[in-house]
Order: structure tokens, then sequence, then C-alpha cells
């Protein structure tokens, strides 16, 4: 499906400025600082990512569910709903907008378990605590927030194009890597795609050696703003540098604000027991 | 503190916001209503996501119509306004519905083909067909086929604007380049609308099976019901054989890569009759053309929306004519859902509603004005 970029929802209600960025967060950051929000959300778009390459899904997907993710967060504080939930759900939806098929129910829970076990054992020590149901309705609310802008326009495409041009196949695979790597980032939610594939293809060809001064000139694009993403991806590598996820996990996971229940229970039927919840009422 | 039925998103509106009026039809996944915004007054068609596969989460055939017109805008295209949603109550166990909110058409072609009041002349048959080849020229230039073609899926407006409606089986496709087949469910398109590479199991399937569908819809604007009414997938490559002649590797040379092309039994030497048996019905020469070049069954052979746009046709006397003024004399908005059955009632993959008492014959008609 092609489609216009300018005419896109992405580019229309998508591309949101620091500002928001910055005031939408203040309840989070009333709590934690910005850098350890940042680490969160690493820690996070790791978690997508190893459950996505579990699933075996293309990385299409997984960059689909993770802008889901930080749109979902650029919106609403981390207490609204559970990280946890939110991202296997951002999989689900992702991989249904994105026709890889429909991940069946079991497949995903499953498989999002393992993952959990596997790879993430020093985070969570308790099993994965959300059912088929919890996902299907948080994805009710993730659509909702999105107010169901469901087409998003990654850096991958542009950047093929621009290497095509260039004629320097062998930056494709560093600058691919460092596109994946801008998911850790805020950029997905600021700038363009095509200037986020430009400005890692000039990351790569300053890490390679390459000289592409006389092609970045002619393009005409504002190299100040390439610059400004250079810089947040750089800061995600200083970041990741001092940030020992292992360590620092369980404190920062205890520490972020939760949601006082878990999503799908109406108040009388939660597991907790009716007086707990008519007191958190009064 | 929050709980989640307390948070606000205040992204998707309520659908509170329009007053529903009357159903006036049945989606692919869901119902459709006729509604008026309360503030502005503005008529809508509100279509209700159905949550019935509940395995599937948020059904991916409404994703899917959500982000197809949500890239398509074109004026032979139904608009999608907004995604409403109604709120979490305690009366739906918290779980919000989604309704998508379309611009409102008063007629489909269906029904005004059902209703023998309605009388096209040449010239407004000429406009029908050259907006629904100009809203498949858009599609198709945005890599998203429609495959479920049909007569109750072309919408018109009491001013005569024609809109491609229903994207519920909708997909985008891609050009096939790298030599590897595409692999696409070939369980899609009604039957009576359905194609010969379909019915054969073509998977690899691409824009001509949408232009098929409109050489049906072309005809069916004379004879005033569907062409070719098969019961089952044999049924209808026979009826489609006894029209269009055998199928056979001289017409299509590549058809023989179908199993099922060497296994079924289909009646060979049949001649084909498009012109012959639709000339008593079709005057016109350019039609009777036209006609011939959709129905066309090998669909490398089949013509393209383009080409179709460009025939005599559309630019020999007497020349597409508005259909506002025509329509203007029937004040009562016509939909398949509303009117009786056509001829030989449901297919197999439509449902039509059962024939209701007579006595309330005449609220299958909803009046606009």
């Amino acid at each position: 499906m092609a489609g216009n970029f300018w005419q896109s929802s992405h580019y229309q209600q998508w591309i949101l400025d620091r500002q928001d960025l910055t005031r939408e967060r203040q309840i989070d950051l009333k709590v934690l600082t910005e850098e350890e929000y940042q680490k969160l959300m690493i820690f996070y778009a790791n978690l997508i990512q190893s459950l996505g390459e579990q699933l075996k899904v293309r990385q299409q997907v997984i960059a689909t569910a993770t802008v889901y993710f930080k749109r979902f967060y650029a919106r609403n504080s981390l207490r609204c709903i559970d990280p946890l939930l939110m991202a296997p759900t951002c999989i689900f939806l992702a991989s249904k907008v994105e026709e890889f098929g429909v991940i069946s129910n079991s497949r995903l829970i499953s498989t999002f378990q393992t993952v959990l076990k596997t790879k993430f054992q020093h985070a969570f020590q308790q099993e994965f605590p959300y059912r088929v149901n919890h996902v299907h309705e948080c994805e009710f609310f993730l659509l909702e927030m999105m107010d169901c802008s469901l087409v998003l326009y990654h850096p991958y495409r542009p950047l093929t194009q621009y290497i095509a041009d260039l004629g320097q196949e062998e930056l494709l695979p560093l600058s691919w890597r460092i596109i994946n790597d801008s998911l850790r980032t805020d950029v997905c939610l600021l700038y363009p795609p095509y200037l986020i594939a430009l400005a890692c293809l000039h990351m790569a060809c300053v890490i390679q050696g390459k000289d592409c001064k006389t092609w970045f000139a002619e393009l005409s694009v504002d190299m100040d703003k390439i610059l400004e993403i250079t810089r947040h991806i750089l800061a995600l590598y200083d970041l990741c540098k001092s940030f020992d996820e292992k360590k620092e996990i369980s404190t920062l996971l205890n520490r972020m604000p939760k949601p006082k229940t878990s999503p799908s229970r109406p108040p009388s039927q939660g597991p907790n027991g009716d007086g707990q919840e008519s007191q958190s009422r009064q | 503190m929050s709980k989640i039925e307390d948070l606000e998103f205040p992204y998707c509106q309520d659908v509170n916001k329009y007053e529903k009026l009357a159903k006036i039809g049945q989606g692919t996944f869901g119902e459709v209503f006729k509604a008026r915004d309360r503030k502005t007054k503005t008529l809508v068609a509100l279509k209700k996501v159905l949550m019935e596969n509940e395995k599937e989460g948020f059904p991916i055939t409404a994703l899917r119509e959500i982000k197809i017109l949500q890239l398509l805008k074109n004026e032979n295209v139904v608009n999608l306004i907004e995604i409403c949603r109604s709120k979490a109550t305690p009366y739906n166990r918290f779980k919000s519905t989604f309704y998508l909110v379309f611009e409102f058409c008063e007629h489909d072609l269906a029904g005004l083909l059902s209703n023998s009041n309605v009388k096209f002349t040449l010239g407004e048959i000429k406009k029908v067909m050259q907006q629904l080849l100009n809203g498949l020229y858009y599609i198709h230039s945005n890599k998203v086929l429609h495959r479920d073609m049909k007569a109750a899926n072309i919408l018109i407006t009491k001013s005569g604007q024609l809109k491609l409606a229903d994207f519920g089986l909708a997909r985008a496709f891609s050009i096939n380049n790298k030599g590897q087949p595409m692999r696409y469910t070939n369980r899609v398109v009604t039957l009576w609308y359905r194609p010969p590479e379909l019915l054969l199991g073509e998977r690899d399937y691409g824009p001509a099976i949408d232009m098929w569908g409109a050489g049906c819809i072309m005809a069916e604007m004379w004879t005033r019901s569907p062409i070719m009414q098969g019961d089952t997938e044999q049924r209808q490559l026979q009826l489609i054989t006894q029209l269009c002649g055998s199928i056979t590797t001289k017409v299509w040379p590549d058809v023989e890569k179908y199993e099922l092309y060497t296994k079924m039994e289909l009646p060979k030497d049949q001649k084909r009759k498009v012109k012959d048996r639709l000339k008593a019905y079709i005057k016109d020469q350019y039609a009777l053309d036209l006609l011939d070049k959709l129905l066309t069954l090998d669909p490398t052979k089949r013509i393209d929306g383009d080409r179709a746009l460009d025939h005599d046709f559309f630019w020999t006397d007497p020349r597409p004519c508005e259909l506002g003024k025509m329509l203007s004399q029937h004040t009562m908005s016509m939909f398949e859902y509303l009117a009786p059955p056509r001829r030989r009632g449901a297919g197999p993959h439509q449902q039509q509603p059962v024939a209701k008492p007579a006595a309330s014959m005449d609220q299958h008609f909803d009046r606009i004005f």
C-alpha cells in the first residue's frame, strides 16, 4: 500500500514536539528522573524486540509495535496501564496491521512467558500475571488512544532508497542497525522517518569513514535537524554505556508508577475483594 | 487513584454525538446504521465493529478497513469521517464498542436496480460506470484490492455521486517482482461476482479480480439482476463458461497451472456468447465491446481501469450524464438490505433479510427528505 506520508496521520497527528513530551511526562517525572525514565523505555523496547524475535515476526512488526508503545506512553503515565501488558499487546496489534497475520492467543502468551523466564528473569521473578482477555482489553485502549492511527512510516524504506541512490551498499547493514537502535530514543515521536533515515545513514558514513559530504550537500534538507537526531542517538549510546540493566532494573521497576488495579477488573469483580476496591474509591 | 475505567481517552469521540435513526445494512463485520450528528444535523452511516471472533482481538478486517480508508481519499471512494466509541459502562461490562463513521449515501446500486421505477438512460449508465472505474483505478494505483465488488457495495448519493464502499475484505497488494508468488486467500468476493481465476484457486491475483466484478455490475445495469447466479463454485464456473466460452489454453495459455483446471469437468466447445446473449438487453455496440473486454477469462488479458476509462463507450454520444436529476424523482432511500429480495433470493455468500410481512413493506424504504 503506497500512501502519502505528508497526508498521513503519522505526519499530521503524531509528529510531536519536545515540549509536548516533557509536559505529558510530568506525572512520571515526579517519581523518576529523566534518565531513569529513558532507561525504563530502553528496557521495554528490548522486551518488545525479544518477544518479536522469539515469535519470528519481521523487523517491521517490531518497529511498529515499539512506536505504538511509545505513542501510548507519550500521552499517558506509566501508571495508566502496566507496560508489561502493553508490550505484548503492541506486538499483537502490529502483527495484524502489518499483515503478518494474527498471532494466536496461546502462542502470544506462552512465548512471552518463555521470553520473560529465559531473558528477563533478573527483572521479573513472578509469572506473567495477565491473560488473553487482558491483552484484548488493552488493545482497545491502545486503539482508542491512538485514535486508530494505525499506519506508520518507518525509516527503513527511505534508507534503502537513499543507499541505492548513493550507490554504497556496504553502508546498509550499519545504518539499518542504527535505525533499530533509534527505536530506543524519542526520535520516532519527534521527526519524520526520512530524516531519521538520513541521520542514521550519516552516522554510518562517519563510522565507516565514507566521504558523502557532496551527496548530503545536494539533498537540500535541514542539516540541523539531522544533527539533532544524531545527538539523540549518541545520547542513547552514552546512556547505554553506564546502564547496567541486570543490576538496576529491579530497583527502577519498583519505583515506577503503577496502576492501582489491573486493567480489566470492573470494581466489584476484583479478586482482591470488594473491600479494598471500595476503599480506594473513597 | 485512577482506575482504567475512570481514565479519559479523549482521542476517539463518543458515538453518542450521533443519534441512531435506522438500521440500513449488514456489512462484512457488523451492522450499519443511519444516524444524525446531534449538533450539526449531518447524516452519517455508523458501522459497528462486531467483536464476534474473540480469539483474534480487534478484528483484522476492521483494522484493514480503517487503515485502508484512512489512506484512500477520493470522490469515488466512501469517506471515513472518524472513528467513535461507545462509553464503557457497567451495562456493557466495561467493554466499549467501536464505530466507523462514514458520510451518508442515500442509495446503493443493488437497491436502485431492484426498484423497477428507477430507470437509467444510456448516458446515466455511462456515468455510473465511469465513476465506478475511476474509483477502481484510484484504489488500484494505491495498491489496494477491493475484493468484494458487487452492486450492494456501490453507494450512490442523492446527487448521483458514486462511492465504492465496504472495504472489509480489501487488502494491500504488492507487485510481485522477486519471483516469489503471493499467497493471498482465494476465498474472497461474493460468488456471483467471483472471477474464473479465483474459482480455479489462484492465490497470486491482482487488480483484474475487481475488473471482472465491474463487468458483472455493468451488465447488471441493463439486466437488473446479477447475470451469473451460481450456487456452488463448480456451478459458477459452468455459468461463466456458458457465457464467456470454454476455458482453454487457446484463450488462456497459463490456465494449465491450476490443479483444479485439470481435475474439474467443465463444458467443452462452448462458444463465447457475451455479446450475443447480452445484445437482447444492450443495444449500444460500445457497451457490448467494453463488457466483452471486462469479462475476459484470462486475467492478464482483461482490460484494466486505465484503459477501460479510455474506452470509446465513454467518449461517444450520448456522453455520460449526471444522475442527480433522475434520482431527485425518487425520495426514498434504496438499499439492498431494505429492499425485497431480488430474483432468486439469497446467494450463498450474502445474507439477505427474510422477507417481512406485507404490512411492513412500506417501511423497507426509509424516507430521506
